[in-house]
């Protein structure tokens, strides 16, 4: 097992490094200069000739990538062009707002979405199983930019049931402390909490749930044909023939192999998750990461980009690398059939 | 009689009809007995057992005339009173041990599962360190003396033999009154087979455990059988007492397997062909009206469209009309 940590350990530091080989490269490839390009100081601004000074801008290109490496472990990740805020604190920031709506419609789409992949795998071929597959495809196919379209004009405009966008009324006034709007206002202890609180929720419940379909439609199909393929295994007939009831037998034997199948996914689904978010953001004027980069890209905010996509893909990779070791620690034998170590 | 099936048909349903891949099966099994069933793969002997363990689905049509054990019907069980039964008074092991493990759970962990609560006493944690002490017992109990080492290993790390070695030290943690061994050691070496076989004939000896053993070669049968069941293409061909059997069968299938098994090469001159059954057992969509054996039997003449009745004498069965070794009787 070491000897496989070890390994996804200099995997993940490898390819970390040549991210901020890639960001750095951006600052040279993107148009106009390399220093405001990096720094989001434009030349005319008075501590230009310092900042070209700290970010070595005279003394070749090596020299330029460990200035600019030594900023990036410092937090110094420049200026945004357009309002000159400075990127890593907006980072921080935002990041949280975008955890806060990812994780929550993950873990919606984990719990709803496993049962009913089940549920379908059991009753296999039976209407139960149609109307949960039918469903599944048809959340999976329908875009999620026009799923939310439709869900802020039916239920925000016309219901009037939930607001349509933002995180939570402004009269509240709390500032910003994690990103996340709960955490937040948990932290403000404002006057009247309560409303504070179902004012946010009902922000929130728009965004999250339309972003839940997509990767819960995904689990239910993943969950339903690894339960089937594992549920046609012979160790699932031996089960039986231990006397174990049909609930032992999912419980015990069923679930954990079938989920084996899932979490292999589960990387790829985050990947999705990741990208539907920045669209949800976008739409319902979510104030986090995918929202802010979309902007950036949009107006050509140099800094923010190169800081925003070394971001996401640092998270990318790290959940990656987290879940290929968890998978190696979880099922022992995955770990002997592909890497040969124990 | 501790299991007694009387014809038993199962059928399926193909897209040409249904078909009787087992057709009006009988079956005895006494207490204390070894039972073998021969046949050739696809004869349909497995669904035998998995008949009298319910591991059928609803795609199978299962009839007969009696399929009990003990005094349990065991074609009308709710599931509660099959749990009563399967696993606790009959218990099976199977082909191919290593796929019949869950490859992520421990030896342990699959072992515990199999000691039953009701052999417990005590509160959780009390009933916990029972459990594991059951399982090392087991483990010494089909040979296995580096229990700590086993205990903690995965399927994939255990070789054939003794993967089946833990499936019968699962199957006879409650000493089930009926073993079903289902091919268990098709796959072995000859010298792993003769290791189990020694296991289960130890088990049948010390505990009276029934064993009906499940086998495609009439060569590698365990040698204290007592009776036996010739199956072909989903019918009965004969049944007997294993010594009488294979020394005068009275079934064409019967005398014509011993020719091709190495059981009869000393009463043959050296060096000379195996003598082999002409043909192929037929498919399910083609099979042969009446006899089944009719298309490859040497002794076939017309009146073998009919299928033949199983016929007794004393205690042999066969299913024939023109029986061998019988002039004596007759
Ligand atoms: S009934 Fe006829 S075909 Fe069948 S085994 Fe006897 S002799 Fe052969």
């Amino acid at each position: 097992m070491s000897r496989y940590l070890l390994r996804q350990l200099s995997l993940l530091l490898v390819t970390l490094w040549l991210l901020t080989l890639l960001a750095f490269s951006l600052g040279h490839w993107f148009s106009g200069d390399f220093i405001t390009n990096t720094s989001g100081i434009f030349p005319e601004d008075i501590r230009f000739a310092e900042t070209a000074e700290a970010r070595a801008a005279e003394a070749g290109i090596v020299n330029q990538y460990t200035a600019y490496l030594g900023h990036l472990f410092r937090g110094d990740w420049g200026l945004s062009l357009l309002d000159g805020e400075p990127v890593f604190e907006q980072i921080a920031l935002r990041f949280g707002a975008t955890l806060e709506i990812a994780l929550i419609a993950f873990v919606i789409a984990i719990v709803l979405g496993i049962p009913l992949g089940v549920l379908a795998a059991l009753y296999f071929r039976k209407a139960v199983d149609h109307t949960i597959l039918t469903i599944s495809l048809s959340g999976y196919s329908i875009p999620v930019f026009w799923f939310a379209q439709i869900a802020i004009l039916i239920i925000a405009i016309q219901w009037g049931l939930v607001p349509i966008a933002g995180q939570i009324n402004p009269l509240y006034e709390i500032t910003p402390r994690s990103g996340s709007i709960i955490l937040d206002i948990l932290l403000e202890q404002p006057e009247h909490m309560t409303e504070a609180l179902h004012s946010a929720f009902l922000h929130m419940i728009l965004p999250v749930c339309i972003l839940a379909i997509m990767p819960m439609m995904l689990i239910i199909r993943l969950m339903r044909n690894s339960m089937l393929d594992v549920l046609s295994q012979n160790y699932i007939t031996s089960g039986y023939a231990k006397g174990l009831s049909i609930a032992r037998v999912l419980w015990n034997h069923a679930l954990p192999n079938a989920m084996q199948h899932v979490m292999r996914q589960i990387g790829a689904l985050i990947s999705l998750l990741i990208t539907n978010t920045m669209i949800i953001e976008v739409i319902f004027s979510w104030p986090g990461l995918g929202s802010w980069l979309v902007r950036s890209i949009y107006e050509r905010d140099y800094p923010v980009i190169q800081g925003g996509l070394l971001v996401i893909s640092a998270v990318i990779l790290l959940i990656t690398i987290a879940l290929n070791i968890f998978h190696a620690w979880r099922y022992p034998q995955v770990r002997k059939d592909l890497y040969g170590a124990n | 009689m501790l299991l007694d099936i009387r014809n038993l048909t199962i059928a399926k349903d193909t897209p040409t009809g249904r078909v009787n891949v087992l057709e009006r099966v009988n079956l005895q099994i006494n207490e204390g007995e070894i039972h073998t069933l021969v046949g050739e793969s696809g004869s349909g002997k497995s669904l035998i057992a998995r008949a009298i363990m319910g591991f059928l689905s609803d795609s199978w049509h299962i009839q007969a005339d009696r399929l009990w054990f003990e005094e349990h019907d065991l074609l009308n069980l709710t599931a509660k009173q099959r749990r009563a039964i399967i696993g606790v008074d009959i218990a099976m092991i199977f082909q191919d041990a290593k796929s019949y493990l869950d490859p992520n759970l421990t030896i342990s962990e699959q072992l515990q599962e199999a000691v039953l609560d009701q052999d417990l006493t005590g509160g959780f944690l009390a009933r916990r360190k029972q459990r594991k002490e059951r399982v090392v017992q087991l483990l010494h109990r089909v040979g296995i003396k580096e229990h700590s080492n086993m205990l903690e290993s995965y399927p994939h790390e255990l070789s054939e033999g003794a993967a089946q070695k833990i499936m019968i030290a699962s199957a006879i943690a409650h000493r089930p009154k009926l073993l079903i061994a289902d091919e268990p050691t098709s796959t072995m070496e000859p010298a792993t087979r003769q290791q189990i076989y020694r296991l289960l004939a130890q088990f049948h000896a010390r505990y009276g455990m029934s064993i009906l053993l499940i086998s495609q070669d009439l060569g590698a049968i365990m040698k204290e059988t007592e009776r036996l069941t010739m199956i072909y293409s989903g019918q009965v061909m004969e049944s007997g007492n294993t010594r009488e059997l294979l020394d005068q069968p009275h079934h064409p299938y019967t005398e014509a397997l011993l020719n091709t098994s190495l059981y009869r090469q000393a009463q043959r001159p050296p060096r000379s062909r195996l003598p082999t059954l002409a043909g192929t057992e037929p498919s399910m969509q083609h099979l042969p009206i009446g006899c089944r054996l009719g298309p490859r039997c040497a002794y076939a003449r017309p009146k073998c469209v009919q299928t033949p009745g199983f016929s007794k004498k004393r205690d042999r069965g066969f299913a024939c009309h023109y029986p061998l070794n019988l002039e004596d009787d007759a």
